[in-house]
């Protein structure tokens, strides 16, 4: 409950900024992946279509995920739905990312790898990253914990 | 997809947008929302069966409609707007008549006798006046029967005053034979001027009876004449009183078929939808009055159509 | 006794609330229809799929029923009219009962159904799978986002399909009218015209829009009654919707024949 109550005043400090991955904001199911990710820009940003869409679809390049642009959220595996979130996030302007409970996503991993191996992807895009878990899944960040 | 879709969209919007546009354009050119329109104020003394949107006739088209009336302390402004491509026809001598018919919405009917004359204008306050469809037509009709008692009974005046012993002719007759007699009397007119006391009062009597036909005679001549021209061409000529009676028939008979026709289908109607509501029964009653009328009307007309066979006017 | 009486105070105040709460979000989507912030790129999109699946997807089906349903309505008219010798108000027919009339109240039957039970279904969806809390945690507006793209493409889909309706069963008209009375179309023309009024048919067009605006507002806002991760309240969700939505066609065609013939 602490761990939930502290995450909520966060994302009420830096809510302009805030890039949520978490089971509590899931993607949306009637959008394309693509286009959960581009939703961020055109809605903030007011950025065309066809612009948002390349860069959904350079982002996807770089996770090599490129099979999944026109898929929905019910057909993505838990690791895929992981970088499409992560991604999501990553669109925010200036993001703050947040990862909650990472592993109740990545229900397969054991460790922290996948997911630092994944934010090193997307490093660029991003200003700040806080990972937000329970104080007993922190030895499965500690091995690859080099930020 | 998305570029396929909004194809698509957008090329429904803009076809069917540009549909409903032309569509309310055309509607509004038809209707001249476009063109200019000229308000005209007429004066009547009631606006019952006058509304906004009742249309103005001419010659049984609609050349514009009753805009705005007003309520003043002489009575009613009625004022109606007619499109610029009608106005020719409402000139400084029309005439504006309410028509309230029987079984149809009221409206009003310009008269124009010249349609080359001045055109009216917009600041004249042009009289409406209120006719009554089969009402009217039964008055007409009435006020010509009377007419027409009128004439009857002048004839009848007239051709017994021929065929009365004491009357013009029979005098001027009488007066006549009195006269041939005399003359024949006395076998000449110098014979008489050499005669005695009596033969010169003779012909003293023979001038003043002479005279006196010369004068009666131009008299009833003068009235037989009055009778010929007047009350004949009043009677059979191409506007005499009979044509209009038989007019007038007509017209009643159509109407009166038509509302017999109405009259059939209104009873249709209430019985196969649903019972006989206020306004059915109240435009029943109407109706039925007015098929009472115009049976009486035609009754009466009927009455004083035979005088012709019979009131020939027979000359001495 | 007590308790009925609680039980009556508490279902008023239900539908106090109730009424408040859709008046306020309708006040608010109005009021956003107008906003700039409205028409940003992401809502478009909503409002071109939503558009597409309401309006072009459905118009071959559509103008199969207009013409279908204008020639049964065109014949039986145009045969009782002459039976009736009332030859005088086949425009008025027209113009008065198949434009105003019928063309909006089978258009919002057919939108309410096929998209208006759509709505419902995909906002009730969206608030079990929490999706809206996703919204909200990304500083994006439902009202923009969601529902103006929505309510703007019920009213905009009401009217342009409800004339294009119009027009299909004038059109069939001509075809009806010829074979029954031997009309030309130029006479034809001349009744409807003469029939046609252009206030009345403004007031049809407010009416399709005012029919647009609830048969998209009340399946959002019974589709945000939705309770999260429960999907059974899914299908009630819907049900309620759509049992509303009725309610409001019937409510509508009531008040929008009062305003024409007062």
């Amino acid at each position: 409950m602490d761990l939930e109550r502290e995450l909520q005043r966060f994302i009420s400090e830096h809510k302009d900024r805030i890039g949520l991955v978490s089971m509590d904001a899931p993607l949306i199911s009637n959008l394309s992946i693509w286009s959960n990710i581009a939703l961020i820009r055109q809605y903030h940003q007011n950025m065309p279509l066809n612009e948002a869409k390349n860069i959904a679809l350079e982002l996807l390049s770089r996770m090599e995920m490129e099979g999944v642009l026109g898929k929905r959220n019910s057909a993505l595996d838990p690791e895929e739905r992981f970088c499409i979130m992560l991604l999501r996030a990553a669109m925010v302007r200036d993001a703050i990312l947040v990862l909650d409970r990472p592993f109740s996503i990545l229900i397969n991993q054991r460790d922290g790898a996948f997911v630092m191996d994944a934010l090193k992807k997307i490093d660029d895009l991003i200003a700040e990253t806080y990972i937000f878990d329970y104080s007993w899944a922190e030895s499965c960040y500690e091995a690859n914990n080099d930020q | 997809m998305t570029n396929n879709t909004e194809f698509k969209v957008g090329l429904f919007i803009i076809i069917t947008a540009l549909l409903i546009l032309a569509s309310i354009g055309y509607v509004a050119y038809k209707k001249d929302v476009f063109s200019k329109t000229y308000v005209y104020t007429l004066s009547s003394t009631t606006g019952e069966n006058i509304t906004e949107g009742t249309p103005v006739v001419f010659w049984g088209f609609n050349i514009g409609q009753v805009s705005s009336m007003e309520l003043t302390d002489s009575g009613v402004l009625v004022q109606i707007k007619i499109p610029e491509r009608n106005n020719r026809v409402i000139r400084a001598g029309s005439r504006f008549v309410l028509e309230k018919p029987l079984l149809s919405s009221s409206r009003i009917i310009v008269y124009t006798d010249n349609l080359n004359g001045l055109p009216l204008q917009e600041s004249a306050v042009p009289e409406l006046t209120v006719s009554d469809d089969i009402n009217e037509l039964i008055k007409r009709g009435q006020s010509i029967a009377e007419k027409l008692d009128m004439i009857t009974n002048n004839i009848a005046s007239i051709t017994g005053d021929m065929s009365d012993p004491q009357g013009d002719v029979k005098r001027i007759l009488k007066n006549a034979d009195k006269v041939t007699a005399l003359l024949a009397e006395k076998n000449s007119l110098g014979e008489m001027l050499m005669g005695n006391d009596e033969s010169v009062r003779s012909i003293e009597e023979i001038i003043k009876i002479a005279l006196d036909i010369a004068e009666r005679t131009e008299e009833i001549t003068g009235r037989l004449e009055a009778l010929t021209q007047e009350a004949g061409e009043q009677l059979y000529g191409g506007e005499g009183i009979l044509t209009l009676v038989r007019e007038i028939l007509d017209e009643l008979t159509v109407k009166l078929a038509k509302v017999e026709i109405t009259l059939d289908n209104l009873n249709k109607t209430s019985a196969e939808t649903v019972d006989a509501t206020e306004d059915l029964s109240l435009l029943r009653e109407d109706v039925d009055e007015t098929v009472s009328a115009i049976r009486n009307l035609v009754d009466d007309l009927d009455r004083m159509i035979p005088f012709k066979a019979e009131s020939e006017i027979k000359l001495p | 006794m007590i308790k009925t009486i609680e039980s009556i105070g508490r279902s008023s105040i239900n539908i106090f609330v109730t009424l408040r709460a859709t008046l306020l979000l309708a006040a608010g989507i109005i009021l956003r229809l107008f906003s700039r912030r409205a028409y940003n790129s992401a809502s478009r999109m909503v409002f071109i799929n939503q558009f597409y699946f309401t309006s072009v997807q459905i118009l071959p089906l559509f103008l199969f029923v207009a013409v279908i349903f204008g020639t049964m309505v065109n014949g039986m008219a145009f045969q009782v009219i002459k039976n009736l010798g009332l030859t005088d108000y086949l425009g008025r027919l027209l113009m008065g009962f198949v434009v105003t009339e019928i063309a909006p109240f089978v258009t919002v039957l057919l939108i309410a159904l096929r998209s208006g039970s759509a709505i419902n279904a995909e906002i009730a969806v969206m608030k079990v799978n929490r999706e809206l809390n996703t919204l909200k945690i990304f500083n994006i507006d439902v009202i923009d986002y969601l529902f103006v793209p929505r309510v703007m493409t019920g009213m905009l889909s009401m009217v342009l399909l409800s004339s294009l309706f119009s027009m299909t069963v004038l059109v069939t008209g001509i075809f009806i009218s010829s074979a029954i009375f031997g009309t030309s179309v130029d006479d034809y023309t001349g009744i409807l015209l003469k029939s046609a009024s252009l206030p009345d048919i403004v007031i049809v067009l407010i009416k399709c829009a005012t029919f647009g605006f609830f048969i998209t507002l009340i399946p959002i806002i019974r589709g945000l009654n939705a309770s999260e991760e429960e999907l059974t309240s899914i299908p009630v969700a819907v049900l309620n919707g759509m049992v509303r939505v009725f309610i409001a066609i019937v409510i509508i065609e009531v008040l929008s024949s009062i305003i024409r013939f007062i």
